[in-house]
């Protein structure tokens, strides 16, 4: 059973729209239409089927059907332990469930005949039933290693949405009016609008909803009016500040959890059935991800591989070597597990300044890659030389990793006008921290706040190489790495039904995993708030299939 | 049996345009795959596989959307759409409620269909279909993402479908500028057919005025098997067991489907002779098993001395509705449209 689908579209490279709320593609039927022959009223019941391959289509579910009425047996396997893979993707999607129905039936030995080969394999019996265990294993370490359980969901929570208040809605007014001034250069104006909104701020509850928002973004104004665009104090926090703020947006809330555990499972997946493996972590901060990983491994049918981790980090500025610590609990895990493990850490201020050489990755080895929210920060372009995401990219490619993990927050806050930015981020930062209300634990959650605080006013007051929060959206992503040689592989049934169940025992209600386009993503009701995706290189040379 | 399904399949296949067809038929496997027999539904499966889209506050051919959480203890979320006016093509977040500026809008809450298990408000099919009685209409959506079964079993589906009655009705931006009240309709396909009658039902002695209701091959049964049920089993899309399934999945444990939820009409059913019951439009596919049901209930309507509206589209299938290429779509939402405006 292939355990990814890495069927790709050929040219297209746009999903079913995630696109954040107030950005502009052009509808999609029409854009797909022009470049695949693609229905178009099937589109936008989000399916993508070619024209011209519609009848075959029919054709091959009129066959799953027959199939599906002849074996009730074969069905309830189906229903319940095959993967399915994009569902957009309607051809491959049913070509995957009839390749279901012509496999031969089970053995009770492990033996079976390979269709293919016509040889007996071993493999089978193990790969059916080897998505469950990482799952098992990764709930057991997640509740190992929450500290706080966080689950309360308040339900004589009386918070008013934001235009329920007269007030919030005047504010918002202003907020929208000041950054047009901005975006002028009309600052006195902008100034003048900035003390009548704090004057309003007094009589607006700050404590939720628009109230709380709005004060973040007049803070970041005022900032960019008064401080000017080089970031300043909101870039100069210390690497161990960062740390404890981004330890606490990890207890309060699930993003970076959803982000762990999905990346994870992908990696966990890519390394099956290699010995030597070695995960490159972009944004080490305290190795909260590896833990699970490590147990995953540890319980592989077939025993660990080893595992090799490279940490990159900031320098520590004490002297400490903050990165080793990390490195020396995580070993100490891992042989607590008989996992052969091995840590290197590489301090670098900026991704960009790290080169592949210092990876040391040895050819033999399977690597992965891991980017939580990093890749983002590499966008902001320097007119003298290449675009760093472009020598990154480049040199993730080089390294030829079996895959490469990306999570990135899904909103457009990289447009060059300040206004277009403005209004995504106030939309965007406005889902959060009401998401953010679920959770009710303290410390958490007022630490997770100034965490989230540094992101706007980063998109609001920062521009040129101090603006490093440059989220972009999955579909520029999807753009920008199929131009880069890479191939998306994508997350199934499995990986979504893992994040849902794990959101049900973290968080409280009102999150929602999404599936787009063999991507998933994590967002406050129906807005997505932060997309996962995994990839792997093209290869330049003869074909190089994954197993 | 495989030749029987040979028929069926080539009978469906002639009445229905090619993509239809191939929505349909998808809908209908992978469904297969998320009812248990035991009657438990794969509900993360169904999440994965249901395509959806998000609202976006940018006017795309003349309508905005957004999505409103009206009640915070069930999580009810509504997606809101909107027809742009003419001066302001875009739109900031502040000015998503701003109040409706003609003499009369009406407001159409919507509830989508799905047997009461299946699709949600930000489903894609669901999503384009708001779309479209938005521009047809000139009117305001609200598309109730009301819970479903089996999880939540009946009456919570009504229950969702009066908080978002009782929300719309007092949002002053959404009043008519002519009389400063909501003019509200109700409307719904298969189960949500079902959910605007109970909730019109409910409306009634509250004093909230609901000026129609639209049922779009509403979801009605009862214990008996009519004709066109037996005559129609598994011949377009449906099956008789999935029905079953359905009912058991929404209805009171251990209740039959004469139970007035499904039956409205039916033994348990009330008499609404002498009520003052909305208007009703009432869409039959002459290819749907239930339309005996569906019949029934028109005809419960008629002689309680309530005003209904038959169309009785011979050559549909279910789901005619959601693409928009074939003429019982043209026809109903021509009467649709008519039915809404008639009261400007």
């Amino acid at each position: 059973m292939v355990l990814y689908d890495s069927a790709t579209l050929g040219g297209s490279c746009s999903g079913s729209s995630s696109s954040s709320s107030s950005s502009k593609p052009p509808p999609l039927q029409q854009r797909q239409q022009t470049q695949q022959d693609i229905d178009g009223l099937l589109a936008g019941a989000g399916y993508r089927v070619r024209s011209s391959e519609l009848r075959k289509v029919a054709q091959r579910l009129e066959r799953l059907e027959t199939a599906m009425v002849n074996s009730p047996a074969d069905l309830s396997q189906l229903a319940s332990d095959t993967i399915h893979y994009n569902p957009s993707d309607l051809a491959s999607w049913v070509d995957s469930l009839l390749s279901e129905f012509t496999q031969p039936p089970t053995c009770p030995s492990e033996f079976i005949m390979d269709p293919e080969t016509n040889q007996t394999v071993v493999s089978d019996a193990w790969t059916t039933a080897e998505p469950h265990m990482p799952q098992v294993h990764q709930n057991i370490s997640y509740q190992q290693q929450s500290l706080n359980n966080q689950l309360t969901v308040d339900n004589q929570l009386t918070v008013v949405t934001a235009m329920e208040e007269d007030s919030g809605i005047r504010l918002v007014h202003m907020l929208m009016t000041c950054a047009e001034c901005v975006q002028r250069g009309d600052f006195s104006l902008a100034t003048s609008c900035l003390e009548d909104m704090q004057g309003l701020l007094t009589r607006v509850n700050t404590v939720c909803g628009i109230g709380k928002v709005a004060g973040h973004f007049i803070d970041a104004l005022s900032r960019r009016i008064f401080q000017g665009i080089g970031g300043g104090s909101i870039n100069g926090g210390s690497a161990y500040e960062n740390e404890i703020l981004y330890h606490h947006f990890y207890e309060a809330c699930p993003y970076l959890k959803f982000a762990h555990f999905t990346a994870n499972q992908a990696i966990l997946e890519a390394f099956d059935g290699h010995d030597c493996v070695h995960v490159v972590d972009f944004n080490l901060m305290h190795g909260l991800q590896w833990p699970a990983l490590i147990q995953a491994l540890a319980l592989r049918p077939g025993g660990p591989p080893l595992l090799r981790l490279t940490g990159i980090g900031p320098p520590s500025p004490d002297g400490r070597d903050s990165l080793r610590e990390i490195g020396l609990r995580l070993a100490e895990l891992a042989r607590s597990v008989n996992v052969r493990f091995a840590f290197r850490g590489v301090a670098a201020s900026r991704l960009e300044d790290v080169k592949p050489w210092m990876l040391q990755v040895n050819p033999k080895e399977s690597v992965a890659v891991n980017s939580i929210m990093q890749l983002h920060r590499l966008l902001g372009s320097d007119l003298n030389r290449n675009s760093p995401i472009e020598t990154v990219l480049s040199w993730i490619r080089s390294l030829n990793p079996k895959i490469m993990t990306v999570v990135e927050q899904e909103a457009n806050h990289n447009q060059p006008g300040f206004l277009d930015r403005f209004t995504e981020a106030l939309h965007y930062y406005s889902t959060m921290f009401d998401s953010l209300e679920a959770c009710t634990v303290q410390p958490n959650k007022a630490l997770a706040e100034i965490y989230i605080q540094r992101e706007i006013a980063n998109v609001v007051s920062c521009e040129g190489s101090a603006r490093v929060e440059r989220h972009e959206p999955l579909s520029k992503w999807r753009t920008r790495l199929s131009g880069a040689g890479f191939r998306p592989l994508h997350l199934g049934s499995n990986a979504y039904k893992q994040a849902s169940m794990l959101l049900t025992l973290f968080s409280a209600e009102g999150y929602s995993v999404e599936e787009n386009d063999g991507c998933l993503t994590l967002g406050w009701h129906s807005r997505p708030l932060i997309a996962a995706s995994a990839w792997q290189a093209v290869s330049d040379g003869p074909a190089d299939f994954p197993a | 049996m495989a030749r029987s399904n040979e028929v069926n399949l080539n009978e469906c296949k002639m009445v229905v345009p090619l993509n239809t067809w191939v929505l349909i038929s998808n809908f209908k496997l992978a469904y297969n795959l998320l009812r248990r027999p035991d009657g438990t539904f794969n509900r993360h499966l169904a999440e994965f596989l249901d395509r959806k889209v998000p609202a976006n506050a940018n006017p795309v051919d003349g309508v905005f959307s957004f999505d409103v959480l009206i009640d915070r203890g069930t999580s009810l979320l509504s997606r809101i759409y909107r027809p742009t006016t003419a001066e302001e093509p875009q739109l900031n977040i502040a000015e998503l409620e701003k109040p409706v500026m003609a003499a009369v809008v009406p407001v159409i809450i919507f509830f989508h269909g799905g047997s009461f298990a299946h699709s949600s408000a930000n489903s894609a099919i669901y999503d384009t279909l708001c779309r479209r009685l938005v521009s047809l209409c000139k009117a305001v959506v609200v598309s109730v993402n009301y819970r479903r079964a089996p999880e939540n079993r009946y009456p919570c589906a009504y229950d969702d479908g009066w908080t978002a009655l009782k929300w719309v009705n007092s949002r002053p931006w959404l009043q008519s500028q002519k009389d400063s009240k909501v003019h509200i309709y109700l409307a719904g396909d298969s189960s949500g057919g079902n959910i605007a009658h109970h909730v019109a039902l409910r409306a009634i002695e509250s004093g909230i005025d609901v000026l129609g209701n639209i049922l779009l091959n509403p979801m009605f049964g009862g214990q008996e098997r009519t004709e066109s049920e037996k005559r129609l089993d598994g011949k377009y899309f449906v099956t008789l067991r999935d029905r079953d399934w359905y009912w058991r999945a929404y209805l009171p444990e251990g209740e039959d489907r004469d139970h007035l939820a499904c039956n409205p009409f039916g033994p348990n059913g009330r008499s609404l002779e002498g009520i003052k019951f909305p208007k009703s439009l009432v869409v039959v596919a002459g290819l749907d098993l239930i339309q005996d049901w569906q019949l029934a209930y028109v005809e419960g309507l008629k002689k309680a001395g309530q005003e209904v509206k038959l169309l009785y589209m011979e050559q549909a299938t279910i789901g005619f509705y959601l693409l928009p290429n074939n003429n019982h779509f043209h026809t109903v939402m021509d009467e649709i449209s008519k039915f809404v405006s008639s009261d400007c």
